[in-house]
């Protein structure tokens, strides 16, 4: 099979053609269009060493003219796993066509006898008529997601765990199908700082890098602990002043930058990190954030780096076995790909994965959004519910 | 507030009038139990100010309004009416009408109140109108209150459908 890159001598359209997969940070662009390759990873925690295994061999099968070798050019692939192991539904795609930037050059990659040329001219679409989204129910009603947290709490102030992070999701129909591409542009404009992506019907903008690699460094930043945002500047530098203070926020933060820092040092010499917790501001909250550095002893591919990582205290809990089968007893829903990883990597092993939060499945005109909440001892169940609903909210009009 | 206790008898007999009445009074279990709601639901109602638990035989009880107002929530929610969402509407429901609370309780004050103790011939009897004033109009705010809000959520929702 043959893998040609070409530098592109000006920007393409990014979502104008309602891009499948897409994958859009501050650092890094890749859309892509057309399947060369397929791997349903299956299930287990060597799902990611499965798909990474499939992918190497698949590339390693074809014929590469690449003269820009950058991150992401060359056969690169997309991929998001599911939280839990058990979970059905962990995907790796090579598409057939990706146009991309990277350290600043804009390129295209094209497999075998794909013809890009559709997709790099500009597109004049008018907006389709669309409908609102409309609520279909939800996995678990929240009556009982509230009496599982209190379970959650409760079994936290035993000693069981010190956090578990409870989710849950809404159902949504429309009556005329979600508009993806409206979906990524908005995203796009309202978390520039963010990782908006698409793959394979997941959908969203996550603040949270869980792991980069340029095959000889790693980074990580670890989120958690959030205070709202204002429109005041001084009430905004306050509110991000009291989260800095704030010991429950503080610890919920150390617990999940202690996940990523366990990790993470049994495979660096030379692993630094941020000596106290930063603010991260988005556009609608502030988090505190913790980034990790370090030069890898040996080159593994950021794939099976998420792998090793996942799943955070961020998005699992802390003990993390203890917290995942809370969370598989308690939580009344299968999370699918929700709090799992998705990103990028090339042939090389090079990469970047978010942690999918913020996202939603999107089937037609059905989706289904997920969020979730970090339960403490000293966490009540209505605050819980409450926030869940305010992030369900703010998704579901992101979808209007 | 208007009824704080003083020395004026009045305020004993109007803080009895505003007490429960000789209801059954519940534990939260028996709550639970009778308005099959969960316990950890019946107390986070607690925490969101839904219902006041009433202090009696050393711990907290609730009455028949408590009862009430419980089942009329699960009404609404096993209707499909998310709890989250219930609990915004009653949050925001308690904004927008305790100010308007606070406002009727000074009218009574100030009309009701004051008028009586000016016409009365005796403290009892002004104390014993006043307990009936209190009995009725409770009630009749309650039924007030109730059927406004059903009118302008009818009102509301015939705007929509016809919009829609």
């Amino acid at each position: 099979m043959k893998i040609t890159t070409r530098r592109l001598t000006s920007p393409p359209p990014l979502v104008d053609h309602d891009p499948p997969l897409a994958w859009i940070s501050e650092d890094q662009v890749l859309i892509g269009f057309g399947e060369a390759l397929r791997v349903s990873a299956g299930f287990g925690t060597d799902r990611f060493e499965r798909a990474e295994d499939q992918f190497a061999s698949w590339a390693g099968r074809c014929d590469v003219d690449d003269p820009i070798e950058g991150p992401g050019t060359g056969p690169v692939a997309f991929a998001s796993f599911t939280f839990d192991s058990r979970s059905p539904g962990s995907v790796l795609i090579v598409p057939e066509v990706t146009v991309g930037r990277t350290d600043g050059t804009w390129f295209v990659t094209t497999i075998g006898d794909a013809d890009p040329s559709a997709y790099l001219a500009p597109v004049d679409r008018s907006e389709p008529a669309s409908d609102r989204p409309r609520f279909a129910g939800a996995s678990i009603p929240d009556v009982a997601w509230v009496e599982a947290v209190a379970e959650v709490i409760d079994r936290i102030k035993a000693g069981e765990a010190l956090k578990v992070v409870m989710a849950r999701d809404f159902a949504l129909w429309s009556r005329t199908r979600f508009d993806t591409r409206r979906l990524l542009s908005r995203l796009m404009e309202r978390f520039p700082r963010c990782f908006t992506f698409a793959v394979d019907g997941l959908i969203g903008a996550s603040p949270e890098l869980l792991v980069r690699t340029d095959g000889a460094r790693v980074e990580s930043v670890a989120l958690a602990g959030t205070a709202a945002r204002s429109d005041d500047p001084a009430a905004d530098e306050l509110l991000g002043a009291e989260l800095l203070r704030s010991t429950k926020d503080r610890f919920e933060h150390r617990l999940a930058a202690s996940s990523v820092e366990r990790v993470l040092a049994s495979l660096t010499t030379s692993l630094t990190r941020d000596p106290e917790p930063t603010l991260r501001k988005l556009d609608n909250v502030q988090h505190l954030a913790t980034s990790f550095a370090g030069a890898l002893d040996t080159p593994i591919s950021a794939l099976r780096l998420a792998g090793l990582l996942h799943p955070t205290a961020a998005v699992g809990g802390d003990p993390t076995e203890v917290a995942i089968e809370m969370i598989r007893e308690l939580e009344g829903m299968d999370r699918g790909r929700y709090a799992g990883p998705v990103g990028w990597m090339d042939a090389a092993g090079r990469g970047e994965f978010a942690i999918a939060i913020r996202c939603a499945e999107i089937s037609g005109a059905r989706a289904r959004l997920f969020t979730g909440a970090g339960i403490m001892a000293d966490s009540l169940p209505e605050n819980e519910l409450e926030e869940t609903r305010l992030k369900l909210g703010a998704m579901m009009s992101a979808l209007e | 507030m208007n009824f704080e206790p003083t020395d004026d008898p009045t305020d004993a007999i109007l803080l009895d009038a505003l007490e429960p009445g000789d209801d059954e009074l519940l534990t939260l279990d028996e709550l639970a139990e009778t308005s099959n709601i969960s316990p950890v639901v019946i107390s986070m109602l607690v925490r969101e100010g839904w219902i006041v638990p009433h202090e009696a035989d050393g711990g907290e009880r609730f009455n028949r309004a408590d009862l009430g107002a419980v089942s009329a929530g699960l009404r609404l929610v096993e209707a499909g009416l998310p709890m989250a969402e219930l609990l915004d509407l009653a949050r925001r429901m308690d904004d927008a009408m305790d100010p308007v609370a606070a406002v009727a309780v000074d009218v009574f004050a100030r009309f009701v109140r004051d008028s009586v103790e000016a016409s009365a011939a005796t403290t009892s009897e002004a104390a014993a109108t006043l307990q009936r004033a209190v009995d009725e109009m409770l009630p009749a705010t309650a039924a007030l209150v109730g059927e406004h809000f059903r009118r302008l959520v009818v009102k509301h929702a015939t705007a929509r459908l016809i919009e829609e």
